[in-house]
This record gives structure tokens, C-alpha cells and sequence, in this order.
């Protein structure tokens, strides 16, 4: 009798540690894992923190709406602090922990660097904030990009200045003197290359070209030159430093152009503004990915991005790439679940039916991958410090404030 | 004519900076021969204290000098006595190595604790410009103009005219005899190099109202630290001084003349060109170059 029970005892017991272990091991493999490669840590990790978050938001929202496929989506991370390790956490991504596919990177040399892994192994990747022209102009066929790029900084500057600020200034634009300035890394130049290719369509008279190194200490020379020059709107593209450094030594020499239009995250951030002081920086433009003073009704479920954003981690977010990151990662993520599987091959051929209008995304871009999977409906807003706070300005639907001239 | 006039005080203001960055490196250079990569880290770490005290004890930058210089020569002292003084019978590539090592350490405590962003100390007035007839400048780089006159005429009369002075004077001609004449020389290296950063702190504090401080800010100055030492000759305080003066007009007229794009290739075209015809530098001498090497 003891016997008896004892043995039912033991063989319940098995069953249960079975279905268990069973349950276990299913839902481990069930699991869709991907891939997150952003620098999280070294000089990079403010910003790659801030899009890493933005990737996370939508996995959790897609998540919440019963996944993709069915299956809850797992983000492994890697940590992509310099362009070697970049390589190296792809390859361990891809290897050991098989992920699905790879979303990241924010920096474009990283990018550059990682892709290339995956599209060896053949594994998709998905870049989702990093601008430069060669992480898609090389011909691969398994990585995409959802966010605007180098040129899309160019076209928006250009026609922010011939449809916007010139009619303001009453100037027709081709009377403008222009003068470009650049930090020389592959990010200023080629910005730069495609401002003068834009600014040639429209005719625009640029009267002045220089680049800097992003580590120089003095632009005086440069703030002379412009003044010599009688240069009337200023185009520079620049990291943070350089863009503190040229906005205070502009205004200290008394250089007061009718315009400067800043590219990029240098141009975006408030201690940016903190830095140079809010009266100085009152009326600099800034083109660069959406940021979050914008007309939500070009951008619908911006205001609840950032809802989620502060519930989840705490704070307001710090620049707009959360939010790029965020809305490239939702539509990919969104796509898979309607996919007949998660083979590469499948994920790959998917990406053509993603046809997203522009006006419709929390960021305001639409997505429509076209030649070399860049998104062809990746858009930059054109912004404007006013009274301290970073606001849309341009194109006119997105904008929730008009351009003030200084005169 | 005007513009001449700018761009010559816009070059003296550059190259008076540079000095207060180089002065010490170049002591630490000729005296103790060890070649300090890490020169300008001390001088991140002398901003970064420079923002903290400021913002915290609420107190004009200026008087933060009490705190940083003290702590800057302390740990140069701490440095040079458990870094670099354990490695001084080794090959002189290890020591490089050593300091090589604490730079990149020193950046990445700093990425740890801060993070990568900007910390900019409060200009408490520092950036008000004056008119210099066509020229502007601001308050803070007139200061760091005479104080960098200070500190080099400071310096000079401490090696000339103090027993200390001496000591160091006799260590950097020859070790040696200058430990056979009872001088404790591991003492005098570790007070030069604890002189040395502590100048480096009086730059630190003197810039940081004009400059915003990050984890790689030492970076951007240093390199242009090493061609002034190398330039003015390696150990001579008044040749660094010089050669910042030089380096800092250079800057300034081929910045405009040339463009920024190239005023690099014109400020080391001119130090290939000392290097070629003066190898010792303009202020050195072949005893001291082959001294060092």
C-alpha cells in the first residue's frame, strides 16, 4: 500500500517536474530574440542610452499587443563601445545567442562596422538612428534604415531656408551670402557635400566653405573669416562641443548673421542652450530628427510616447532619438508579426510591404523602403530656440510656432 | 590694418593658454624625463573639481584654486610616488606605457562616475568682453594672459633662487651626482611632478569658466601641448612659453588666412621645420636633448 502510494507519489511527481521543465524549455525557445547593438557605455552611451530606450518602449508595446507572431519579443543587448567591439557583439548577438535580427546602433561607424557582420552571416539589420550615406549605399541587402540620413539634413536646411526664413527676412534667396562650416569628420563633410548640391539646384550663393577638426579649442579665426566674408546665413554641422564653442565666440565678437542653422544633436540638446545661455541662443535654427514640440497632429501618439517614456524610465527624454528609435522599431516589430515566419529570407522580403504615409508616425516620418533600403519617407524637422524651448518651425504642417527673424 | 591688429591679440590670447597647459608638462619633461601622456587628463580632473566646488560651495571659480592646486600636487605626488617611481629602473617605453595607461584610466573613471556629458562651471563675469580697439576679448583670457607671465617669471625664480630651485636644477643635469651631493632625488622628482600638475590645476581653474569640461576635454589641448614642449626645447620653461606665444599666432593667421581646414598643417610644418634645423628646439639645448634621451 505504501508501496503503491509511494510510487504514484513519484511518478506525479516526475509528470509535473516534466510538463514543467517541458513548459519551460518551449517558452525559452518560443521566445523571438533580438539583437539591440547601441554604445552603452564610453563616450557615445548618453545618446545610444537615449535610442536603446526608444527600442525598448516599442518592443514593450508590441509586447502588450501579443508580440510578434505570437511570441513574446526578448531584446539581448550588446554594447557597442567602439567600432571593434561593435563587430564583436554582432558576432556574438548573431553566433551565441541567434538572434533573429539586429536593431541599433546610433553611430554610423559603428553601424558601418556591424552591419557588414550581419550581412555576411545574413542576419537582418536594422539601423534606426545613425545618419551617415554609407551605411546603406553599400550595396547590402539585409540592412535597412528607417531614419533620415546625411542628405535629408541638407534638403530640409536648403528648403527651410528658400521656402521659410528667406521670405520672412524679405531677401529673395539667391541675394543671400552663405557661408558652410563643418566639424571634418565623415559626418560634417558629407552634410556639407549635400548642402552645396541642394544649395546649387536653388541657385543659393555660397560665398564661403571651411571645415574644423570637433576637438578644436578657438574659432575665432573662423568667426573673422565669416565677418569678413559678410557672410548673412551660417550653415554649420557639428557635435556639441564645437557647437557651444562657435555659438559663444560668434556672439562675444559681436557677429550677428541674419541666420545660423545648426545640424544635428550638437544644435538639439538643452545644455546645448544651457551652455551658450538662452538669450544667445534665442532665434538659432536647428535641423535635426524629431523632436518633441511638434504639431501632434502631424505627429499622432507623439504625446503618449512621451507619457510612456517618463512612466517607464523616470524622466523626460533627452533628445528625439528615443523617439526615432521608437518608431522605426514599431513599424519593423509590427511588420514581423504579419510575416508567415522569422527566417531571414522571409524578415528580408517582408520589409517591401511596410508602406507607412508621412504624417501618421509619432515622429511624423513615413516608412517606404526604396533604393538600397533607406526609407525613402525619412524626413528631418526644421526647428527654431525660442524663449527656451527647441520648437517646430518647419515644414509648416509639423510646426507649432512661425519663424522669428531678428533683424 | 584692424584686422591684423585681432587676429595678433586673438593669436597672444590662444598662445597664452597653450602656456599655462604646456608649462608644466615641460618641467615634468625636463626634470623627472618621464613623458606625461596623461597631462591632460590632470587638467580634465582640475576643471571637472573646478565645476564641482563652484556649483556646490556656491563661490567665484577663482578662489576654487585653494582646493584644486593642493589637490593636484597631491596627487601628482601620490602618482609619481606609486606609478611612475617603481618603474624608474625599467625601460623608459614602460613608463611611457604607465602614463599612456592612467590617461585612458582617468578618462573612463570619469565616463563611469559623470557619464559623457558637458559641465559648464558658471562665467561669473570671466566671458564679459573688453574692447581692444578692433579687437575683443573677454575678461578671463586677459587673466590667463598675466597669469601665464606670472607663472612662467614665478617658476624661473623658484628653480634659480630657492635651495629647492637648485635641488631640481642639479637633478635634472645629472641624477647621479646630484644623489652622490645628498640631494634625496626620488623627494625632489616626486615634488617636480607634483609642481607640475599643481600648474596644471592653476590652468584648469583658469579655463574653466571658459570652457565647458567633458571626459575627453584634456585630449583636445594636449597634443598641441607636446609640440609646444618639443618646440620650445624640452625642459625650458621660458622656450614653452615662447613657443605658445608662436604657436598661438600661428593659429590665429592661418586660421584666416589659410583656413581652419589648414592651420594645422601650417603649426606642424613649423615644428617639422624646428625639428629639422633645430632638433633641440628653439630654446633647448643638445646637453639637455641628450640628456634626456
Amino acid at each position: 500500500m505504501l508501496k503503491k502510494n509511494n510510487f504514484k507519489t513519484v511518478t506525479l511527481g516526475s509528470l509535473v517536474l516534466a510538463t514543467a521543465i517541458g513548459g519551460l524549455a518551449t517558452q525559452a525557445v518560443a521566445d523571438v530574440k533580438i539583437g539591440a547593438l547601441y554604445p552603452l557605455s564610453g563616450g557615445l552611451a548618453l545618446l545610444g542610452e537615449e535610442s536603446y530606450r526608444g527600442l525598448e518602449l516599442a518592443v514593450d508595446q508590441i509586447n502588450e499587443n501579443g508580440g510578434v507572431q505570437g511570441e513574446t519579443v526578448v531584446l539581448e543587448t550588446g554594447d557597442a563601445v567602439d567600432n571593434n567591439q561593435a563587430i564583436g557583439e554582432a558576432r556574438r548577438l548573431i553566433s551565441q545567442e541567434e538572434v533573429k535580427a539586429i536593431f541599433g546602433t546610433f553611430s554610423s561607424a559603428r553601424a558601418i562596422a556591424a552591419s557588414q557582420v550581419a550581412q555576411l552571416s545574413q542576419v537582418p539589420y536594422f539601423e534606426l538612428g545613425a545618419v551617415a550615406d554609407d551605411v546603406t549605399e553599400r550595396d547590402l541587402s539585409y540592412v535597412f534604415r528607417t531614419n533620415p540620413a546625411a542628405s535629408n539634413f541638407a534638403e530640409t536646411i536648403i528648403n527651410m531656408l528658400v521656402e521659410s526664413i528667406a521670405p520672412e527676412l524679405g531677401i529673395a534667396p539667391s541675394e543671400l551670402r552663405i557661408g558652410i562650416i563643418h566639424e571634418d569628420s565623415n559626418y560634417g563633410s558629407s552634410v556639407a557635400k549635400h548642402q552645396r548640391t541642394f544649395a546649387e539646384q536653388e541657385g543659393l550663393n555660397i560665398v564661403m566653405e571651411e571645415h574644423y577638426p570637433a576637438s578644436t579649442v578657438d574659432m575665432s579665426s573662423i568667426v573673422l573669416s565669416l565677418q569678413d566674408n559678410e557672410v548673412d546665413i551660417v550653415l554649420q554641422t557639428s557635435y556639441q562641443d564645437d557647437s557651444v564653442l562657435f555659438l559663444r565666440q560668434a556672439n562675444e565678437r559681436g557677429y550677428q548673421p541674419k541666420a545660423i542653422i545648426g545640424a544635428g544633436g550638437g544644435y538639439s540638446m538643452t545644455p546645448t542652450a544651457n551652455a551658450v545661455g538662452h538669450e544667445v541662443i534665442d532665434g538659432v535654427y536647428d535641423v535635426d530628427f524629431t523632436q518633441f514640440a511638434i504639431n501632434p497632429d502631424f505627429a499622432p501618439g507623439v504625446e503618449e510616447f512621451v507619457d510612456a517614456y517618463v512612466e517607464r524610465f523616470g524622466e523626460s527624454p533627452r533628445s528625439g532619438h528615443s523617439l526615432m528609435n521608437y518608431v522605426g522599431g514599431h513599424a519593423i516589430l509590427s511588420e514581423l508579426d504579419q510575416a508567415s515566419d522569422l527566417s531571414a529570407t522571409t524578415i528580408r522580403d517582408a520589409m517591401t510591404g511596410i508602406d507607412i504615409p508621412v504624417g501618421t508616425t509619432a515622429a511624423g516620418i513615413g516608412i517606404k523602403f526604396g533604393e538600397n533600403n533607406q526609407n525613402e519617407r525619412a524626413i528631418m524637422m526644421g526647428m527654431q530656440w525660442q524663449d527656451g524651448e527647441l520648437v517646430t518651425v518647419y515644414p509648416e504642417e509639423a510646426s507649432v510656432a512661425d519663424i522669428r527673424t531678428h533683424q | 590694418m584692424d584686422l591684423l591688429f585681432s587676429l595678433v591679440i586673438n593669436g597672444l590670447m590662444l598662445g597664452s593658454l597653450y602656456a599655462m597647459v604646456s608649462v608644466g608638462l615641460t618641467l615634468i619633461f625636463g626634470i623627472t624625463k618621464v613623458i606625461n601622456f596623461a597631462h591632460g587628463e590632470f587638467m580634465m580632473i582640475g576643471m571637472m573639481l573646478t565645476y564641482i566646488i563652484t556649483t556646490y560651495l556656491g563661490i567665484h571659480p577663482y578662489l576654487t584654486l585653494v582646493f584644486v592646486v593642493p589637490l593636484l600636487f597631491l596627487l601628482g605626488i601620490v602618482v609619481q610616488k606609486y606609478l611612475i617611481e617603481p618603474l624608474k629602473d625599467s625601460d623608459e617605453h614602460i613608463q611611457i606605457f604607465a602614463t599612456v595607461g592612467l590617461s585612458i584610466a582617468m578618462i573612463n573613471l570619469v565616463l563611469m562616475l559623470a557619464g559623457s556629458n558637458n559641465f559648464n562651471t558658471p562665467s561669473s563675469g570671466l566671458r564679459e568682453t573688453l574692447g581692444l580697439g578692433a579687437a575683443t576679448v573677454l575678461t578671463g583670457q586677459v587673466v590667463i594672459m598675466l597669469c601665464s607671465i606670472f607663472m612662467v617669471g614665478g617658476l624661473h625664480l623658484f628653480l634659480t633662487k630657492t635651495q629647492m630651485g637648485r635641488a631640481i636644477r642639479a637633478t635634472a643635469q645629472n641624477r647621479n651626482a646630484a644623489q652622490l651631493m645628498g640631494i634625496n632625488v626620488s623627494r625632489i622628482n616626486m615634488v617636480t611632478f607634483g609642481i607640475g600638475i599643481a600648474c596644471v590645476g592653476i590652468a584648469a581653474v583658469l579655463l574653466s569658466p571658459l570652457y565647458p569640461v567633458n571626459a575627453q576635454t584634456g585630449q583636445s589641448f594636449v597634443l598641441i601641448a607636446f609640440v609646444i614642449v618639443v618646440m620650445g626645447g624640452l625642459g625650458s620653461i621660458a622656450g614653452a612659453f615662447y613657443a605658445a606665444l608662436i604657436i598661438g599666432l600661428v593659429d590665429a593667421f592661418a586660421g584666416f588666412y589659410l583656413g581652419s581646414s589648414l592651420k594645422d598643417v601650417a603649426v606642424f610644418g613649423i615644428f617639422l621645420l624646428v625639428l629639422i634645423f633645430r632638433p633641440s628646439g628653439l630654446f633647448g639645448n643638445a646637453r639637455k636633448l641628450a640628456h634626456v634621451s
